[in-house]
């Protein structure tokens, strides 16, 4: 399989001295294109870090992370710029939305940015709202819209320019064991039927267990992966116990 | 490219009165230097027209060379040469009276032997100058049989207003019926008698001529003056000859510093707009970091970003530009609806509507929307660097703050020693980059110092709040955001650094100007000499005059002074021999440096000399210098003990000596001029008479009340000032709207805030107290600053005048600064009425939710 993300070494120091923080401390990671990971670990030790770094929204103190083949660090902020607007897909843990915008100009941002024309990127999200279950929410502001209603925008945001990777934080933080399922369900989906490659941070084992690798992550180190079977109530158990160890 | 467009403007809708608030500070930007430009020509033109009358000159004046009447189509060739502001024709004649004219008295001596009939267009030549009336009207274009003449004249011939002068004409004995008055007058030459146009060319028999045409030119560049001369000599032909005021005058010195007192202004009013359109700005970039680093984690890029503050900007500056000029137009009329009453009273302002040129509207407009795009340029640019982790991990960049704060805080000392060097050197020419590094200084010291204000008013708010605490809850606010308070609190101290240097500036130079009048001509009695300008043509009159007023029963003091022409350095000087004694008694000089009792008793001992402020910056004298005096018998050194000012020889390079020295030296023993005082109790009409008898064999003097000159002088003062004082508000008021714009603004970018605060269990009442609180800082740390600041400009601007020889008193205004603290304290509450109210009525739901 070939990779689509492959990280050396990646380590990341957040502040200098004597409160310096290393969150994470070189992780050697590869996911597969058309893979679905999830990461898991306790709260603090550098999910969150990894997902930005790969996503190119920061940059490592150390090591390399090359998506698609492309080394991000020899990259212009112009060119990864373009890089995320075109390939990725992001779900953050919190504020996703532009408040100034509706549900659907919201979905439609990463195409517009990229020069799509307006109408087509309006059908286009327009069609993954109302996968995610908001047709009738298209116009409203983020303001007037739940918790979970703002992070199912956000998922269709993600996914309406159909990038080659999805790099979600906690996508179904917000959301009832129901939505979330249907989230999921619908993560697996894409990964499965388009091919494109999912990273996911969750606090969830049953959400874990839609992936097709969980990699645990413990101080900044990554401490374990497990290939999942497909059977979602045992990869659900596996990954409670695994939780568990850690 | 169309969705920055799109973006800027939900922004701008999304947040109504925001974007109101905001655009308001353009509109205000522009409102002020469109409309300060709209009526400031007018207003330049009347102050112009006001010196020029004082000196009764005008521009150019044009003559037939042999001095013959000529046709009035010779006013359109000079009115349509370019560079000719206006220009008016007259037909001038002097009407020779015969003896005992006036009199009917063969044994009295006549005073008036002849006057000029002046026949004049009125609207016109009230634009050329000044006439300053005291009675009655000014001519109007229909009047028949109706003159306008001044006090003296009236005086001498026994006339009131209403009254009848008859006149020997051309076409016989004719009653001219007095419908105004003019101040007496002080000029040389023989006393005018002013009438209509068609009514001289009746009177002189001389149908549709004219014999004088008088303009003024639209520029005090030297170069293009002389420029615009030849082209009138060339429209004209070579039968005329051109008269003109000399360049260099002091007269023209003086609209000079005038012009650049207003551009000072002016300046000042676009770097408020500025600011202010700048700190919009920063607080827009500031609140929206999240949402901006998210449209980057999202893949905008930085130029997206650019160009997304940048429309925002653009969008603002086109409409606030628009409405700006739109009420600066109509800010500008009501300014001059208001001065109209004392302008057409006094200043001989003939206002209509506020002039709108078209290169004013281009440049309004350039400035209003290039101001605001240039303000937003810096904002939009430090919005561009903001990072895709400022969405997902907020508040990095606050510990920079420090460092950032201590650079500028030295960079701002840096700024302040150069601006105090200025003050030191007293360079004129650097008054204005003095007042920006001022500013400039202030603004980036600010960062640093918010804190430390801070905590003090905070303390002092908390005693006075003493039994909520919410006032430390406001001082740690402002703490925790140096930099948003920074530049609220500087937005306001420009505000008040404008007041209080207009307060400064109008101050020293209303009392200035009162005072010296009232010490060079306040006394009792005057005789004068036909020229007050000219000292060297005036016939004096022997000691004995001096003695013999002396002696009529109730006077007091006689001073006198006797001139001789001489010459320091090349420079030509007017010296005046005074007798220390008595001179000193009447305070006629105002010291700039030197003390005066050292320096009247050395004067009286020793070849000393006072030299006056113009003598000592066109020579180079400073106090203590030895100058030689170039005298008949050869030359000799005076020690200067003081330079002093007195109002009559404000403008003329002048040195004072003693009468003993002027004999000796110049051999000079005659008196030209006299200033008496009476003893308490006297009778007046008594003295008058004596003095009328006493006069009838010196007819080169005239009598003049001293006391009743003044006073009729500082009516036109009062006028003068009065404008100022309307503009000067016309700077502040906007100022004063934008400082609580600026704060309302402070506090509507904390809903959010509040919103928790109120969560978590705060009353309405502590929310109020410390909207309040934090309002009540900022203003009062803005006006601290600003009164500073003010300060500093406004000393500048008065030595400035200084330096450049004009007579002017330092007054600090204290009157000023106790107005401006309490302007601040007000506005600073009024300011935090508005959003503490609606902070209060806050819907806590409504605020935690995104904005
Ligand atoms: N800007 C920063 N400065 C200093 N330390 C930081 C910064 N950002 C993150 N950290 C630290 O880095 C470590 C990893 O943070 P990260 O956000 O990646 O954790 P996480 O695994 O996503 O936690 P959670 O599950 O709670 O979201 C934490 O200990 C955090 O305190
Ligand atoms: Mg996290």
């Amino acid at each position: 399989m070939e990779s689509m993300v492959v990280t050396e070494n990646l380590t990341k120091v957040y502040g200098k001295g004597e409160t310096a923080v290393t969150a994470l401390k070189g992780i050697n990671l590869s996911i597969g294109q058309g893979e679905f990971v999830a990461v898991m670990g306790p709260s603090g030790c550098g999910k969150s870090t990894l997902l930005y770094l790969i996503g190119g929204l920061d940059r490592p103190t150390e090591g390399k992370v090359y998506l698609d083949g492309q080394e991000l660090s020899t990259l212009t902020d112009n060119q990864v710029t373009e890089i995320r607007r075109r390939k990725m897909g992001f779900v953050f843990q919190f504020y996703n939305l532009i408040p100034v915008l509706s549900a659907l100009e919201n979905a439609a941002l990463p195409m517009i940015l990229d020069g799509v024309p307006v109408a087509r990127a309006h059908e286009r999200a327009r069609l993954w709202l109302e996968r995610v279950g908001l047709s009738d929410r298209l116009d409203h502001r983020p303001a007037e819209l739940s918790g979970g209603q703002q992070q199912r925008v956000a998922i269709a945001r993600a996914l309406a320019h159909e990038p080659l990777i999805i790099l979600a934080d906690e996508p179904t933080g917000n959301l009832d064991s129901r939505a979330g399922d249907e989230i999921a369900t619908l993560l697996r989906q894409i990964s499965s039927e388009w091919g494109r490659t999912i990273l996911m941070v969750t606090h969830d084992p049953r959400i874990a267990a839609y992936a097709d690798r969980i990699v645990f992550l413990k101080d900044g180190k990554i401490v374990d992966q497990t290939h999942l079977n497909g059977n979602a109530q045992e990869d659900t158990r596996t990954v409670r116990e695994k939780m568990e160890v850690l | 490219m169309t969705f920055q467009w799109l973006l800027a403007w939900r922004y701008l809708m999304g947040r109504k009165q925001r974007t109101i608030l905001t655009t308001l500070a353009i509109v205000f930007g522009v409102l002020v230097i469109f409309g300060m430009n709209t009526f400031m020509p007018t207003f330049v033109k009347a102050f112009q027209t006001q010196v020029m009358a004082a000196a009764g000159q005008v521009d150019v004046t044009l003559t037939h060379k042999i001095g013959e009447a000529f046709d009035p189509s010779v006013l359109e060739k000079v009115r349509a040469v370019d560079g000719v502001e206006v220009a008016a024709g007259s037909l001038e004649r002097v009407i020779n009276l015969p003896a005992d004219y006036f009199d009917r008295d063969p044994n009295a001596v006549d005073r008036i032997s002849a006057v000029v009939l002046k026949g004049i267009d009125p609207e016109v030549a009230r634009q050329m100058i000044a006439y300053n009336i005291v009675e009655g009207r000014f001519l109007e274009p229909g009047d028949t049989h109706a003159a306008v003449i001044t006090r003296s004249l009236a005086r001498e011939v026994g006339v009131q207003l209403g009254g009848t002068l008859s006149l020997p004409t051309a076409i016989g004995v004719v009653d001219l019926k007095v419908v105004g008055i003019l101040p007496e007058r002080m000029m040389p030459g023989n006393e005018e008698v002013l009438v209509t146009l068609s009514e001289a060319q009746q009177l002189l028999n001389m149908p549709g001529k004219i014999n004088i045409i008088d303009a003024n030119l639209n520029t005090m560049d030297e170069a293009r003056r002389a420029e615009i001369q030849q082209r009138i000599i060339e429209a004209v032909g070579s039968n005329y000859k051109v008269g003109a005021l000399e360049s260099g005058s002091e007269i023209l010195t003086n609209i000079r510093n005038a012009q650049m007192i207003f551009n000072l202004m002016g300046f000042l009013a676009l770097l408020m707009g500025g600011f202010i359109i700048f700190n919009t700005f920063r607080t827009i970039v500031a609140e929206r970091r999240r949402d901006i680093g998210m449209l980057r984690a999202l893949g905008a890029s930085r130029s997206t970003i650019r160009w997304m503050i940048l429309a925002e900007g653009l969008i603002q500056g086109i409409v606030g530009t628009a409405a700006g000029l739109v009420l600066g137009y109509v800010f500008g009329y009501l300014i001059l609806q208001l001065i109209v009453p004392i302008g057409q009273q006094y200043l001989n302002i003939k206002v209509g509507a506020p002039e709108v040129s078209p290169s004013l509207v281009v440049t309004s407009i350039i400035l209003g929307v290039g101001v605001t795009v240039l303000a937003g340029l810096l904002p939009a640019q430090s919005a561009s660097r903001v990072t895709p982790l400022e969405a997902l991990r907020p508040s990095v960049g606050g510990v920079s703050f420090r460092r950032i704060a201590g650079f500028s805080f030295w960079a701002g000392v840096v700024l302040l020693a150069l601006a105090a060097g200025i003050l030191v050197s007293r360079q004129a020419a650097l008054l204005g980059l003095g007042a920006i590094l001022m500013s400039v200084a202030l603004i980036l010291m600010a960062p640093a110092l918010i804190n430390p204000i801070a905590n003090l008013f905070g303390y002092l708010l908390a005693l006075i709040f003493a039994r909520n605490g919410t006032a430390q809850l406001a001082e740690g606010n402002l703490s925790r955001q140096p930099g948003r308070a920074t530049v609220t609190a500087s937005t306001t101290m420009i505000a008040m650094a404008v007041v209080v240097m207009m307060a400064s500036v109008l101050t020293s130079l209303s009392l200035t100007f009162v005072n010296i009048m009232e010490k060079s001509l306040g006394s009792d009695y005057l005789l004068m000499p036909p020229t007050l300008a000219v000292w060297g043509s005036n016939t004096g009159a022997a000691p004995d005059l001096a003695q013999k007023l002396r002696e009529i029963p109730g006077v007091a003091l006689v001073s006198t002074l006797r001139f001789a022409g001489s010459q320091i350095k090349d420079v030509a000087v007017g010296v005046l021999g005074i007798d220390p004694q008595a001179y000193r008694q009447l305070d006629g000089l105002t010291f700039t440096s030197g003390d005066p009792d050292s320096a009247f008793t050395a004067l009286e001992q020793e070849r000393a000399i006072i030299v006056n402020g113009v003598l000592s910056s066109a020579a180079g004298i400073h106090l203590g210098d030895e100058v030689t005096l170039v005298t008949p018998t050869g030359e000799q050194t005076y020690r200067v003990v003081g330079i002093a000012t007195d109002y009559l020889n404000a403008k003329t390079t002048t040195g004072y000596i003693s009468q003993k020295n002027i004999a000796a030296d110049f051999g000079r023993d005659e008196d030209v001029f006299y200033q008496i005082n009476l003893k308490p109790g006297a009778d007046r009409a008594e003295v008058e008479a004596a003095f009328t008898r006493l006069l009838k064999n010196y007819p080169q003097f005239k009598l003049l009340n001293g006391k009743a000159y003044v006073e009729e002088n500082r009516k036109m003062f009062d006028a003068v000032f009065f404008s100022m004082y309307a503009m000067a508000a016309f700077l502040a008021i906007p100022s004063l709207i934008a400082m609580v714009n600026t704060l309302a603004i402070g506090v509507l970018e904390r809903t959010r805030e509040i919103g928790m605060l109120r969560a978590v269990g705060a009353t309405r009442r502590q929310v109020r107290t410390v909207i309040l609180s934090e309002a009540l800082i900022l203003s009062a740390i803005g006006t601290a600053f600003g009164i500073l600041a003010g300060l500093y400009m406004g000393y500048m601007a008065v030595k400035t005048f200084e330096a450049l020889g004009f007579p002017m008193t330092y007054i600090f205004p204290a009157s000023g600064i106790l107005s401006t603290v309490a302007i601040g304290i007000i506005f600073g509450a009024l300011a935090a009425m508005a959003p503490a109210r609606q902070a209060t009525r806050l819907d806590v739901v409504e605020a935690l939710r995104y904005e």
